[in-house]
C-alpha cells in the first residue's frame, strides 16, 4: 500500500516499458509459471518461497498458493498468483501443477466424491492419479506437470514446471 | 480461454469442449463522486472474471468487458447483445456484473449479479480468498447449466 516506488519497482516499470511489451507476448504460455526474466536476477535463482512448512506436509496433497510479485504488464494484474498441489513422499516433496492437460482448467484433489484419491478436473471430468498420471478414458492425454522443488529453512520453495517425472 | 488470438485458435479447434461464454457487463460512472466506486467495481469484476477464466479455462471463453455509461438504455443493450451473441456457437451464455439493474432485464443467457467488494487495499492473499468466495457463490449457477445437457 506504500505509495513510494521502490528501486526495484522502478526498474521493472522502466524495463517493462521497453522490452516487456514484446516479451509478454512471447512468454504468454509460460507466464503463469515463470518469473519474468527481467526480474529474475534479484530473486534467488528461479525459486519462489511459499508459505508451506515442510513439517506440515503429509502424504495428502494440499493446495499451496504463492505469488509472483511485480508483474506490471497485464491489465489489472500486478502480482501473479499461482497454485500447486504439494505432498510428501518420505523425505521428498512433490509439487504438481494444477493445470489440466486437456484444455487448461484448474484441477482439484478429491474434487470428485467417487474418486476422492484422485485429482479431478471440473470442466470435462478429467482425472489424474496422485502422481499426476492421467486416468485413461478421461479427456486428458498426458500427466500433470511437476514443479521443481527445494526445501530451505523448513519452507517449501517452488521453481519452474517441467514434464512429469513420476509417471 | 481469453479473447486473444492464441486462445481463439485453441477454441476453434475445440469448439465442442468450450461451450460456455462469459460476458462481463461493466458500468462506468462519470460523476466525480461515483468514479472511485465505479473504478473499484470495475477492478473487482476484472479480477473475478480473470479468476473464473483460470479455473475453467478449458470450458469457458471470457469476452472483453462490455462497458456502458449511466444513461445507456440497458433494455436495448440487452436486445442487441442477445441478438449478436446468439450467432456465436456457445451452448451457455453467462453475463457477469456488479450492476444490479441487470437482474430485472431480459437477456438471452443467465445474469449473475455479484455485489462489488473493494479489493484495492487488500493484500494479495486476502484478495484471493475473497475472489474465491465470490466464485463459490456463482459456481452453482454454472454447474446447474452444465448438468442440464
Ligand atoms: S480441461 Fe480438464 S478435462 Fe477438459
Amino acid at each position: 500500500m506504500s505509495k513510494k516506488v521502490s528501486r526495484r519497482q522502478f526498474m521493472s516499470y522502466t524495463l517493462m516499458g521497453v522490452g516487456g511489451f514484446m516479451a509478454s507476448g512471447m512468454l504468454m504460455p509460460m507466464v503463469r509459471f515463470a518469473i519474468d526474466p527481467v526480474l529474475q536476477k534479484k530473486d534467488e535463482g528461479d525459486y519462489i518461497l511459499t508459505p508451506q512448512k515442510f513439517d506440515e506436509l503429509t502424504e495428502m496433497p494440499v493446495r499451496v498458493d504463492f505469488t509472483i510479485k511485480d508483474r506490471k504488464d497485464a491489465w489489472y494484474k500486478s502480482d501473479v498468483s499461482n497454485t500447486a498441489w504439494v505432498y510428501r513422499e518420505g523425505d521428498t516433496v512433490i509439487a504438481l501443477s494444477p493445470v489440466c492437460k486437456h484444455l487448461g482448467c484448474t484441477v482439484n484433489w478429491g474434487g470428485d466424491e467417487n474418486h476422492s484419491d484422485q485429482f479431478f478436473c471440473p470442466c470435462h471430468a478429467g482425472r489424474y492419479m496422485k502422481n499426476g498420471e492421467n486416468v485413461k478414458g478421461t479427456p486428458p492425454l498426458g500427466p500433470l506437470d511437476e514443479f521443481d522443488v527445494k526445501v530451505e529453512d523448513g519452507f517449501v520453495y517452488l521453481g519452474k514446471t517441467k514434464p512429469n517425472t513420476l509417471v | 480461454m481469453n479473447w486473444t488470438a492464441q486462445d481463439m485458435d485453441t477454441y476453434l479447434q475445440q469448439i465442442e469442449y468450450i461451450d460456455t461464454l462469459i460476458v462481463p457487463l461493466l458500468k462506468v460512472e462519470t460523476t466525480p463522486g461515483d468514479m472511485k466506486r465505479s473504478a473499484s467495481s470495475s477492478e473487482f469484476l476484472m479480477h473475478l472474471t480473470m479468476f473464473i477464466e483460470t479455473q475453467f479455462k478449458g470450458r469457458m471463453m471470457l469476452m472483453p468487458p462490455f462497458a456502458y455509461t449511466t444513461s445507456t438504455d440497458l433494455t436495448e443493450m440487452a436486445a442487441t447483445l442477445s441478438r449478436d451473441l446468439s450467432v456465436a456457437p456457445f451452448k451457455h451464455v453467462f453475463f457477469l456484473t456488479t450492476d444490479s439493474a441487470w437482474t430485472s432485464i431480459k437477456v438471452d443467457g443467465e445474469v449473475i449479479w455479484l455485489p462489488s467488494i473493494p479489493l484495492e487495499n487488500m493484500d494479495p492473499q486476502l484478495r484471493k480468498t475473497i475472489i474465491e468466495d465470490q466464485l463459490r457463490q456463482a459456481l452453482p449457477r454454472f454447474m446447474e447449466k452444465w448438468s442440464e445437457q
